[in-house]
């Protein structure tokens, strides 16, 4: 049983008040948030003010939906009214949105009990969390270690369980390398499955808000109840593929999983060992593996961070000291107010892709640039959709490696970017993509797998999911913090 | 300004931003209404909060279609909204959402009065900016105009005279009132021009480079403009200067255009595809649709008041420089002999009613067409008289009631053969002196006579037929 | 190449101050980027053509008003305001 359905029966049955489950998650945080850092702003009064609601609807004998009173997270770029937005950016230090975030709108309907705000990569933009401006979010199976990026706040507390579960977005990877990282599961879903109004931007065709779950059963509760058509989001289509909770459990005899090839270089020893063991349970299991080739997936990682650049250094136009946020002190007018407010609001690594994307969009660049890379996201679309004829999903590394130590990100930002270039390809294709656990290195650190779908093939992969988990449930593992259940 | 050895030309193309008329703005369901308290016509979107996204105004494409096909543009199959990136205060999401890569109109003319053809390049769709208020330095912003639609319609540059920019100016104004879909207020702002301007020795087929004027909103402002530009252009040539490239702003108070450039302001737009925003495919079908809608457009108008209904050129240009006008003139016209009666009336008794060009436009007459074809037919049947009718129009526009409130039965009678006949001989006899007067040579002496039948008649008379018995009787 | 004038040009357009003493070092690292993202000229082929990622089309709102917010809820969260407005003041 995962934990959404255990808590929900904790609930229903009076184990436990909501009121008092919320208390210990919120004494959790309170104890291990120190080392942990993976929330930036705790909301105890609200959540202790939702988790009053639903005690008295169970008082009242009044049925409670799956979701109800489940205390859980929001990743630090989604827009909550009232209650502090900063995407960990110093430039937005102070906003308090006056509008919520379709996805939070959905959950708080639900009565959902929201803890707070977890840490990220200032604007989604890093892979380690370390670019926050409020440090960076340590990994709960040793905290000398990053929790990964850019989600790194909502997978540290999940998978500290300081939070039942998170909303994290994921732009080139930002669910499922830090849900690799933490040993956990995060989905990405398709492109247009999940509302982006109110999701701060980094690069808007990319981005995509997803569930951040200690099971597979979680992540699929979670995306059924948030995949919906949202009128506010003119790229919208809402959950195309159906709900998927029913189909976890059907079979996968015959079901061909695919290897690509390309996939598997450069990947570090010990996590290229738990991929193919991981195809061995597939095997086990009745599917059939069959390997092939994606030479596109070559350029998969330059086209990237074109276009993800290119959209931000105009998505992030927008902080001007004018509207919200911070505003420097000392300037001369407008022109110097706008510029030193921005050189002093935005971190390292937020202002270098700020100049790339201006760089590519430029007069004489953009053909050689943004052009191309578009064109070439064209190429990959294609390639996927062929390699879908010959398989039913794709099975491929999260992360070439496992977390790494604290500080080793900030100092190659190439090495960094290599991190993406198993989770890239997804978000160029609008794929959807999930991040499940598959074994542990040497040193006790989580690997994860990821499982590629077509698009809107959000049940096929999370039943494939859910089946490698019953069957591999060891590496599924808890750590030593936060509420046990 | 001296002798000059060569004559330059002048050209000029125009980029018109048009507001338009739609009940929300753009992107967003906030209204589009003119004026308000300051930042009272905003919500997330408009004042481009992080994580809020556009959602495409249907009515602003069906209106920007109109346009189109209202100046013979050809409608996209495939158009896409791009971003252009620029930071200003006014601009709350630092870029504008525009066309550049492919706008939702292709080509199109506007045909000027001497027959040539200002040609189009196209029409785009994109957002207004906010406005901004700078007292003593400091910067006050409001975003109520913000995300207000516009067309912009970028012409090539065929304009070759001030007249003909003019006109081309009015051109556009008049038939985007005419389809509804702008009130083009330019003092309002809701029209504003961008001009374009280079000059050239007559002759030259190259062209000289250009400057642009930005933001003109008003037509005379442009005419002076212009006129500032060419000639600071053509003097800066003959002393062997070079025109540069540049943004001018025109300063109405000194009449002259100063440069707008600033480092801050260096621009490269990096116009890309709006990734928050879907392909917009317009159906054959609903263009169709659409042109069925187009009202009959001032020039073919023109020339069908012209050519079918003999009317001067004049009069066919003053009925239909407005739409209503022209409206109300065609329903005044319903079974009528003589639309020039009809036309003679509205320009002379109704214009000194609707005295302002604002009056004209929205021509609110307190006769309706209806009450002017009745009157129209009782003139055309001869029951009544020229002069009758002229007074009665006037009664009937002081108290907005028909005809027959102000002329009797007996009124209509009208006068046969018989009875003017002996009108005209009694009038003969009882004016010996007039008669001498007019066979001594003294033509104008008929004219007391005429006068006289006239008189008698209650102005029921023909004057023409009078006088020709009246000659006949004493010649 | 990148150059020091490029790099001055896109902080420029981006609202950036670049100081003069970390232009060199930007340059060189804006140029590492660059040749990362040149990879893409070693594509085979000019590539397909691509749409909007979900090739979505006609996707509209009708012309309906919906209530604006009220200019306190808009300037809530504005450094600075006055009289209904955002302001920039001129000099702090
Ligand atoms: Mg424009
Ligand atoms: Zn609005």
């Amino acid at each position: 049983m995962g934990k959404i359905a255990k808590i929900h029966e904790m609930l229903k049955s009076k184990q436990c008040s909501c009121t008092e489950l919320t208390k210990s998650y919120l004494d959790e945080i309170e104890k291990s948030n120190g080392e942990l850092n993976a929330y930036v702003n705790i909301t105890g009064d609200e959540a202790l003010k939702a988790a009053k609601t639903v005690d008295e609807k169970i008082a009242k004998g009044e049925e409670i939906g799956l979701l109800e009173g489940v205390p859980m997270t929001l990743k630090d770029n989604l827009s909550t009214k009232g209650i502090e937005t900063t995407c960990c950016s110093k430039i937005l230090t102070g906003y308090k949105p006056i509008y919520n975030a379709t996805v939070w709108d959905i959950l708080q309907n639900q009565n959902a009990v929201m803890l707070g705000k977890t840490n990220m990569d200032e604007f989604a933009m890093g892979s380690s969390c370390e670019t926050s401006y409020f440090g960076g979010a340590a990994n709960p199976f040793n905290t000398n270690h990053v929790a990964g990026g850019s989600s790194g706040g909502v997978a540290s507390a999940v998978g500290a369980n300081i939070a039942a579960y998170g909303l994290g977005s994921d732009t080139g990877g930002s669910i499922r390398q830090p849900a690799s990282f933490c040993g956990i599961v995060g989905l990405k879903p398709t492109y247009g499955s999940v509302s982006r109004y109110g999701l701060i931007a980094y690069a808007s065709s990319l981005d995509q808000i997803g569930p951040i779950t200690t099971s597979v059963e979680d992540a699929s509760i979670v995306f059924d109840a948030i995949s919906q058509y949202d009128d506010k989001d003119s790229t919208s289509k809402g959950n195309v593929g159906g709900e998927t909770y029913s189909k976890l459990n059907n079979d996968i005899k015959g079901m061909k999983i695919g290897i690509a090839r390309e996939y598997l270089d450069g990947v570090r020893d010990d996590v290229k060992e738990a991929i193919l063991k991981a195809a061995e349970v597939y095997k086990s299991l009745g599917a059939e593996i069959v390997y092939f080739d994606l030479p596109a997936l070559k350029f998969a990682l330059p086209v990237y961070y074109i276009i993800a650049c290119a959209e931000a250094s105009s998505n992030l136009g927008r902080y001007d000291g004018i509207r919200y946020g911070y505003k420097t002190e000392h300037y001369n007018g407008t022109h110097d107010m706008i510029c030193r407010t921005r050189s002093e609001g935005f971190g390292e690594e937020v202002k270098r892709r700020i100049l790339l994307g201006t760089y590519v969009l430029s007069a004489g660049y953009y053909d050689a640039y943004y052009k191309k890379a578009q064109n070439l996201r064209g190429t990959i679309v294609k390639s996927f959709n062929n390699a879908f004829e010959n398989c039913d999903v794709i099975l491929a590394p999260t992360v070439p490696m496992t977390a790494f130590e604290k500080g080793h990100a900030t100092s190659d930002p190439i090495e960094t970017y290599l991190t993406d270039i198993c989770t890239v390809p997804v978000n160029i294709a609008g794929l959807p993509g999930v991040s499940i656990p598959c074994g542990f290195n040497a040193k006790g650190m989580p690997i994860g797998m990821q499982l590629i779908g077509k698009s809107f093939g959000e049940a096929q992969i999370l039943n494939a999911a859910y089946k490698y988990q019953q069957a591999a449930g060891e590496n599924f593992k808890e750590t030593k913090w936060g509420v046990k259940l | 300004m001296g002798c000059k050895t060569v004559k330059y030309e002048l050209v000029s193309g125009f980029e018109t931003h048009i507001e338009l008329a739609t009940k929300t703005k753009i992107f967003c369901g906030c209204t589009t209404e003119f004026g308000g308290e300051p930042n009272t016509h905003c919500c997330p979107v408009c004042i481009g909060l992080p994580g809020t996204l556009p959602k495409l105004n249907r009515e602003v494409v069906r209106y920007a279609i109109l346009a189109g096909l209202a100046v013979h543009g050809e409608v996209a199959e495939v158009a896409k909204m791009d971003r252009k990136n620029y930071c200003y205060p006014d601009l709350s999401k630092a870029y504008q959402i525009s066309q550049l890569y492919a706008p939702l109109i292709i080509g199109g003319y506007v045909e000027l009065s001497n027959g040539r053809k200002i040609r189009l390049h196209h029409i785009h769709i994109e957002e207004d900016a906010g406005k901004l208020i700078h007292q003593h330095g400091d910067t006050y912003v409001d975003y109520n105009r913000g995300g207000v639609p516009l067309i912009e319609i970028v012409s090539e540059p065929d304009i070759r005279s001030i007249d003909e920019a003019r006109e081309y100016v009015e051109k556009l104004q008049q038939v985007m009132r005419y389809i509804g879909i702008s009130d083009c207020k330019m003092q309002e702002g809701s029209m504003r021009c961008d001009v374009n301007i280079s000059v050239r020795p007559e002759g030259s087929e190259e062209f000289g480079t250009r400057t642009e004027i930005k933001n003109m909103n008003s037509i005379n402002n442009i005419a002076k403009a212009m006129e500032y530009e060419y000639e600071r252009q053509v003097d800066l040539i003959e002393s062997g200067g070079k025109v540069v490239q540049e943004t001018l702003r025109y300063d109405d108070a000194t009449g002259t255009t100063s440069s707008m450039r600033s480092k801050e302001d260096a621009h490269d737009y990096r116009y890309f595809r709006d990734p928050d925003l879907v392909t917009i495919n317009v159906s054959r079908e609903e263009v169709e649709e659409l042109r069925a809608k187009l009202p009959e457009l001032p020039t073919e108008k023109c020339k069908r008041y012209v050519e079918q209904l003999s009317l001067p050129e004049k009069d066919a240009q003053l009925l239909t420089k407005y739409r209503r006008i022209s409206e109300y003139f065609d329903e005044a016209c319903d079974g009528v002999k003589s639309p020039k009666t009809v036309a003679n009336f509205i320009i002379g008794q109704i214009f000194r009613r609707t005295e302002t060009e604002s009056d004209k436009e929205v021509f609110d007459v307190a006769v309706t067409p209806k009450q002017l074809n009745e009157l129209v037919k009782l003139l055309d049947s001869g029951k009544i008289r020229n002069n009758l009718a002229k007074a009665t129009l006037e009664k009937m526009l002081d108290t907005g009631k028909g005809a027959l409130e102000f002329i009797s039965e007996d009124d209509m009678g009208g006068i046969d053969e018989n009875a003017l006949l002996e009108l005209c001989k009694n009038a003969v006899e009882s004016n010996p002196k007039a008669v001498d007067d007019f066979k001594s040579g003294k033509e104008k002496a008929i004219k007391a006579l005429v006068g006289n039948v006239m008189k008698n008649s209650r102005g029921k008379a023909d004057a023409a037929a009078a006088e020709a018995k009246i000659k006949e009787l004493i010649g | 190449m990148v150059t020091r004038e490029d790099v001055e040009n896109i902080a420029l357009l981006s609202k950036l101050f670049v100081p003069e003493e970390e232009l060199d070092s930007l340059t060189k690292s804006m140029q590492e980027i660059i040749d990362f993202a040149d990879a893409i000229n070693n594509a085979p082929s000019e590539g397909e053509a691509f749409d909007n990622i979900n090739n979505l089309s006609n996707v509209f709102r009708e012309d309906e008003v919906i209530p604006s917010y009220s200019s306190e809820e808009i300037l809530k969260n504005a450094p600075e305001q006055a009289e209904n407005h955002f302001l920039v003041r001129n000099r702090e």
